[in-house]
C-alpha cells in the first residue's frame, strides 16, 4: 500500500486509539505488571504488601501441585497433534465434496457455539455413572469407567472433549476455507497422474495449507495454556484431587480461595512466560500472512 | 467444495457412512441432555438414556423460574449487547487508526496490542478485581462490560486493522483532499464499506462475551446479577440438583447461541477464518 501525499496525521491517531489503549493499560498491562511485583511479596490481595524476595518462587518449586499443573498441561499439549491430524483429515474428506458436507460442518460446529461452560455441564451429565457411555461399557466389558472421578481419566476427558472434539468443528470451517483456496488445476493434474486420496492428500493438500496448519497449532497452544479455565472450573473444579489442576487453576485457588495473592503472582509469572512465548510465535505467523 | 474427487466407488460410500456416524456420535451428548430434560425424576431413574416415555415440561418451568434461568438469560441479553456497542466502537476506531492513519509509533503500538491478545483471564483476574473495586464497580454490569471490552478488543482490533489496511488508500486520500476529517471519513466512507467485517467481529464479540466465565464469576457477586453462563456454571456446583432439571436449564441456556447461529451463520463462518484465532 502506498503512503504518499499527505503527511503525518499528528495527534488524531492517538485520539482514535485512546479508548483501546486506556482499557488495555488498566485491565491488561497494569495487572500483568502488578502480578510481577506481587510475586516478590506476601500479600492478601488487599492491604499492604510485604517484600519477601524470591520466597514465593521457592515455595512454588517445592509445591507438588505446581508440578502436577505442569504435567497436566503437558498431557493436554499431547492432544494438539491428535486434534490437528484428525481435523485436517476430516476436512480433506469433506473437501472431496461428500454429500451434505455443509450440514456436517455446521453440526460439528455446535459445541463451539455453546461455549465451554455449557459443554462442561453437558459432559458431566453424559459421562455420569449410569450415563449412556457407561451403560455401553458395562454391556461390552462388564464394568464402568470413572471418567470424572479418577484423576487419570479426568485430564484425558478434558483433552479429548475440549481439545479434540470441540476444536474439530472450529477447525473444519478453518481448514475447509484454506483448502478451497488451493488451485484446482493441481488436483486435476494429480487425478490425471492417477493419484489416489492419500497421494493427493500428502502431495497437494498438505503442502498447500502449510501456513494454515502453523496458525492452527499456535491457536491450539493458546487454547491449552490460556483458554481452559472455564471448562475445567465447570467440569471438575481442578479435581478430582489435583487431576485437572492447571496453572490457571492454581492462580484461581491461591488468589481467590486462599487469598495468597503474592504466591498466586509467582504462578502468574510462570504462566505469563509461557503465554508470552506463544504470543510471540503467533505474531510471527500473523505477520507472515499479513506483511 | 469439490476439490479433489480422488475417492471413488465403494470407498466413497463407506466414507459417507462413516461421516454420518461421526456426526451422529457427536450429537449424542446433546441428545442425552435434551432427552433427560423431558423426563420426570422417577422416569429418569429407570430410563436414563432412551427418549422419554411420558414427556413433561415441569423441569423447564422449574429451571426457568426457581432456577432463575430466565432472569440470567435476560441479564446476558442486556449486558452483552451494551458490551458489543462499546466493543465495536473501540475496535473500529483503533482498527482504522492502525490501518489507515500515519503516525510514528504505529508499528510498535500495533505489536503491543497483538502481544496482549492472548493472556488468560486468570493471569489478570486478581488485579482486574482490584481495579474494578477502586473504580467502585464491583457487582455492576458496567464493571463486567469494561473488563470484557478491554479483554476482547485486541482481537477485534486486529481483524479490523487487517481489513482497513487492505482497503485502497485512495479512498482516504480523496476525502482528505476535500477537507474531510478522519472521523468523518471513518463514519461516512469506511464504516458503510466495512459493514460485513463489522458484523463478523460483532459475532465474535458476542460469542466471547456470552460465554465468558472468569471475569463475571469474580465481578458479579450477587445471584440476581449473574449472566446465563455464570448461572449455569454455579448450578453445576449445587449439590443434589437433579439431572433432568440441570438438563432443562442447559437447553434454555443453549437457545440464544443457537438462534444467533441459525440467523447469522455466514458471519459465524467468516469469524472463524477472519483471524484464525479465537478472542
Amino acid at each position: 500500500m502506498t503512503r504518499r501525499g499527505l503527511s503525518n496525521d499528528g495527534i488524531a491517531p492517538y485520539l482514535f486509539l485512546a479508548p483501546l489503549l486506556l482499557l488495555l493499560a488498566a485491565f491488561i498491562l497494569y495487572p500483568v505488571a502488578m502480578n510481577l511485583v506481587a510475586s516478590f511479596t506476601e500479600w492478601k490481595g488487599y492491604g499492604p504488601m510485604k517484600w519477601i524476595g524470591l520466597a514465593n518462587y521457592q515455595t512454588m518449586i517445592s509445591d507438588q501441585s505446581f508440578w502436577t499443573s505442569l504435567s497436566n498441561t503437558a498431557i493436554l499439549v499431547c492432544y494438539i497433534p491428535v486434534s490437528t491430524i484428525i481435523t485436517i483429515f476430516v476436512a480433506a474428506l469433506l473437501a472431496e465434496g461428500l454429500r451434505g458436507w455443509k450440514a456436517y460442518r455446521a453440526i460439528l460446529f455446535i459445541p463451539n457455539l455453546l461455549g465451554p461452560v455449557i459443554i462442561a455441564v453437558v459432559f458431566s451429565i453424559f459421562l455420569r455413572g449410569d450415563g449412556p457411555i457407561n451403560l455401553a461399557l458395562k454391556w461390552l466389558t462388564g464394568s464402568t469407567s470413572p471418567f470424572l472421578t479418577s484423576p487419570v481419566y479426568a485430564i484425558n476427558v478434558v483433552g479429548i472433549v475440549q481439545i479434540v472434539w470441540v476444536h474439530l468443528g472450529f477447525g473444519l470451517i478453518y481448514f475447509l476455507a484454506a483448502m478451497s483456496g488451493i488451485d484446482r488445476s493441481m488436483y486435476e493434474a494429480a487425478l490425471i497422474d492417477g493419484a489416489g486420496f492419500w497421494q493427493t492428500f500428502a502431495r497437494v493438500t498438505i503442502p498447500s495449507i502449510r501456513f494454515a496448519v502453523e496458525f492452527w497449532v499456535v491457536f491450539s497452544f493458546i487454547e491449552v495454556f490460556a483458554r481452559m479455565f472455564s471448562f475445567i472450573y465447570t467440569l471438575t473444579q481442578g479435581g478430582p484431587g489435583y487431576g485437572t489442576f492447571t496453572l490457571e487453576y492454581g492462580i484461581f485457588v491461591q488468589g481467590f480461595a486462599k487469598f495468597h495473592s503474592g504466591y498466586a503472582g509467582a504462578w502468574s509469572v510462570v504462566l505469563f512466560l509461557f503465554c508470552a512465548a506463544i504470543s510471540v510465535a503467533q505474531i510471527r505467523v500473523m505477520r507472515r500472512r499479513n506483511p | 467444495m469439490r476439490n479433489a474427487q480422488s475417492i471413488r466407488g465403494e470407498v466413497r460410500i463407506f466414507v459417507q457412512i462413516m461421516m454420518i456416524l461421526l456426526v451422529l456420535a457427536s450429537l449424542l451428548p446433546l441428545y442425552d441432555v435434551v432427552a433427560a430434560s423431558f423426563k420426570s425424576g422417577d422416569e429418569f431413574l429407570v430410563n436414563t438414556f432412551l427418549p422419554p416415555n411420558s414427556p413433561i415440561i415441569d423441569n423447564y418451568v422449574y429451571a426457568a423460574t426457581s432456577g432463575r434461568l430466565l432472569r440470567f438469560t435476560l441479564n446476558s441479553l442486556i449486558l452483552v449487547p451494551i458490551g458489543l456497542v462499546f466493543y465495536i466502537a473501540v475496535c473500529v476506531s483503533a482498527g482504522y487508526a492502525f490501518g489507515k492513519m500515519r503516525f510514528a509509533s504505529r508499528r510498535p503500538l500495533l505489536l503491543f496490542v497483538l502481544f496482549l491478545m492472548i493472556f488468560p483471564q486468570l493471569l489478570l483476574a486478581t488485579q482486574v478485581f482490584r481495579v474494578i473495586s477502586i473504580l467502585n464497580l464491583t457487582d455492576t454490569g458496567l464493571g463486567v462490560i469494561l473488563t470484557w471490552v478491554a479483554y476482547f478488543a485486541p482481537f477485534g482490533t486486529y481483524i479490523m486493522t487487517t481489513y482497513f489496511t487492505d482497503m485502497p488508500y485512495e479512498l482516504v486520500e480523496a476525502a482528505r483532499m476535500d477537507g474531510a476529517s478522519h472521523l468523518r471519513i471513518l463514519t461516512t466512507v469506511m464504516v458503510p464499506i466495512a459493514m460485513p467485517m463489522i458484523a463478523t467481529i460483532a459475532i465474535i464479540g458476542f460469542q466471547s462475551m456470552w460465554n465468558e466465565l472468569p471475569f463475571s464469576l469474580l465481578i458479579l457477586q450477587t445471584e440476581a446479577s449473574r449472566t446465563v453462563t455464570l448461572g449455569i456454571a454455579m448450578m453445576k456446583g449445587q449439590y443434589g440438583l437433579r439431572v433432568p432439571i440441570q438438563s432443562a436449564a442447559l437447553v434454555i441456556a443453549m437457545a440464544v447461541p443457537l438462534i444467533i447461529f441459525l440467523v447469522f451463520q455466514r458471519y459465524v463462518t467468516l469469524g472463524v477464518t477472519a483471524g484464525a484465532v479465537k478472542g
